[in-house]
């Protein structure tokens, strides 16, 4: 078996004033290349904070990272960025999109960071698969929520990563958006993508591969999807 | 390549809100506005007295009794009305002198040569007394003042050695004190001495000094007798060529100091000054008064800079969840600080083009009021240029450094 991701005694530690906050406790975590993870975990269970460690947003306090088979837990800022730009696609609960920025605007974005060829045919067509083909020049405010978590969808594809990342990518939409966002997320992965995920709903778990379940700090359970 | 697509990502950010864009850079406006109004305005003052100095003559040469910075013209004993001008009593320049430096076998870079008498003297006029500058000159004067006759004649070295009580006036002068009335051969009373008029100038430039049409002029041995003040006030010397002055300026020295029997040159009672020695005084006083002005215009750009200053670090707040997801699609910290550079950069220099045009407007207005033609400089707006990127690139270092320093996390979950 390949592991496109392997953790080995990770834990973070916050210091808040003069105590200290342990987020998450000596995890061991293998990601499977094209798997589809899911993540789950009541607030306050770490699951956050792996998602921040698992795309190099956020720095381990003790233990391993390997990023396809390469150690990244001492990598420095530009080194980061990179990763982050060319490995992962990050999807957020927010969408985060450019406010006053076209759909394009915001789909081209890691653009700027990276180079690959030909990105404006590359966003149009991704932008074309999430189904927002006539929306290409529209203000990202002017979007529904599900669209605009399809646009963020698209920008996290341009790169075309390893990993795309999704922080409870349907807690903001209802569950027919909802239901939309975990076909796209399904058809990505059917395309050989790693697809995590997080979230706190038991339904969209159920899509994933396996299920991780987090509480405070540490993994309590690992789980496989009985087909 | 990066740095392009950066640039566009500032441009987008800056007309995205353009009203306040405008409004943060009104500052910068204001400051590079001024300061190219006055530095032009400045250097059209001295162009404009550069000007007047070379009407004066380049070839000319002014023999000043004393010396100028010295102690003798600041002795504290004498009364104002004994200093009245360059001092009646006391001046040590002789008909001697004027006439060693007449003398063409020692010195044949002289052209001309005249000293001058000054005196004033009052008359009636039709509409009352009238006082009016009286000069002891001898021919020569004429010639270095380029001064010729429209009425009558200009007295002769005849006159000088006769001591000829004659007068030569101003076309301005002659009209006040005759009116229509033809001026030639009324006698005017000088101090008790009646002076026959015999000529008219055709009307002559002003020197910014002197206004020769409202002066009489009368031959200096007369002027000795009835002033009875045999020193000259000034010798007036014309050079042959423009390029002889600064060496005529060591003989004439030389000759002065053999006559008066000095040998320390520190101690010379008096002092010859070129108008290029003029100009140069001129200049620095101007380039000074320059450099003060476009300093204080210098202060308001100190506070648009700040002003940017202030409306970035808003900025950056108010986009933290933007730089937030910039880093998490692989934006590096010095990509985070390059933009808002760039972006405080283009504002500023945004500014500084705007307010180079309304420097210009601020230079064209005065022309109106002041008279003098303002000249701005390819280097004044290279300059202005310059300042203007300068001043986003210190004041838009601190907001980029906040905004490329914050942490990707805590910036994507910022509300």
């Amino acid at each position: 078996m390949e592991y496109i991701i392997e953790m080995k005694g990770i834990s973070k530690i916050y210091k808040t004033g003069d105590e200290d906050t342990v987020a998450l406790k000596d995890v061991d975590l293998e990601v499977r290349r094209g798997e589809f993870l899911a993540i789950m975990g009541p607030s306050g269970s770490g699951k956050s904070t792996l998602m921040h460690i698992l795309g190099l947003l956020d720095r381990l306090t003790t233990g391993r990272y390997f990023l396809e088979g390469r150690d990244v837990s001492k990598l420095r800022d530009g080194g980061l960025a990179g990763l982050r730009n060319r490995r992962f696609g990050f999807v957020f609960q927010q969408f985060n999109l450019l406010p006053r920025t076209s759909v394009l605007g915001n789909v081209l974005l890691p653009t700027i960071y990276g180079r690959i060829k030909n990105p404006r045919s590359r966003a149009i067509k991704l932008i074309e698969e999430v189904g927002l083909g006539n929306h290409i020049n529209h203000k990202s405010n002017q979007l529904s929520g599900g669209q605009m978590q399809r646009v963020a969808i698209a920008r996290a594809l341009i790169m075309d990563p390893a990993i795309i990342l999704a922080d409870e990518p349907t807690g903001n939409l209802d569950s027919k958006r909802s239901l939309e966002i975990l076909d796209i997320f399904r058809r990505i992965n059917a395309g050989g993508s790693t697809i995590i995920l997080i979230t706190h709903e038991e339904q969209i778990a159920r899509h994933a591969d396996r299920t991780i379940r987090l509480l405070d700090g540490e993994i309590v359970s690992i789980a496989e999807r009985v087909a | 390549m990066r740095i392009w697509l950066l640039i566009g990502q500032s441009l987008k950010a800056i007309f995205a809100n353009k009203g306040r864009s405008l409004l943060t850079i009104l500052g910068i406006v204001i400051g590079i506005g001024s300061i190219i109004g006055l530095v032009s305005l400045g250097a059209g003052v001295r162009v404009s007295i550069s000007d007047r100095i070379l009407a004066l003559g380049a070839t000319n040469l002014t023999i000043l009794p004393g010396a100028v910075a010295g102690a003798q013209s600041l002795d504290p004993t004498r009364t104002p009305s004994q200093t009245r001008g360059f001092t009646l009593s006391t001046s040590t320049l002789t008909e001697k002198d004027m006439l060693s430096l007449a003398d063409r076998k020692q010195h044949p870079h002289i052209k001309y040569v005249s000293g001058e008498i000054t005196s004033s003297t009052v008359a009636e006029t039709k509409t009352g007394d009238k006082r009016f500058p009286v000069l002891g000159v001898s021919p020569d004067y004429f010639a270095i003042n380029s001064l010729t006759a429209r009425q009558g004649r200009l007295f002769t070295q005849n006159h000088i050695d006769q001591k000829s009580p004659v007068l030569v006036m101003g076309n301005e002068l002659a009209k006040e004190l005759y009116g229509n009335e033809n001026p030639i051969g009324n006698t005017l009373e000088i101090e008790g001495t009646g002076y026959r008029v015999i000529g008219i100038f055709n009307p002559a430039d002003e020197t910014g000094l002197a206004n020769p049409n409202n002066q009489a002029y009368i031959p200096y041995t007369a002027a000795a007798e009835t002033f009875k003040s045999p020193n000259f006030n000034f010798i007036y010397v014309q050079a042959t060529d423009e390029d002889v002055v600064p060496a005529l300026k060591r003989e004439i020295r030389k000759t002065l100091m053999k006559n008066h029997k000095i040998t320390n040159s520190s101690l010379a009672d008096f002092t010859v000054i070129s108008s290029g020695d003029v100009l140069s005084a001129v200049d620095s006083i101007t380039n000074m008064l320059t450099s003060l002005l476009a300093g204080i215009a210098a202060i308001s750009l100190l506070v648009g800079g700040i002003g940017i200053m202030n409306i970035m670090l808003v900025s950056v707040s108010e986009r933290t969840r933007e730089i937030g997801l910039r880093k998490a699609v692989g934006a590096r910290t010095v990509d985070i600080l390059n933009q808002f550079l760039i972006e405080a950069v283009l504002l500023t220099l945004t500014g500084g083009i705007l307010g180079i045009g309304f420097g210009i407007l601020i230079g064209e207005i005065s022309e109106v009021y002041l008279g003098f033609t303002p000249i701005v400089t390819s280097s004044t707006i290279v300059l202005a240029v310059g300042v203007s990127s300068l001043v986003g690139l210190i004041f838009g270092v601190y907001p980029a450094m906040k905004a490329s320093r914050l942490d990707p996390i805590n910036a994507l979950r910022y509300e």
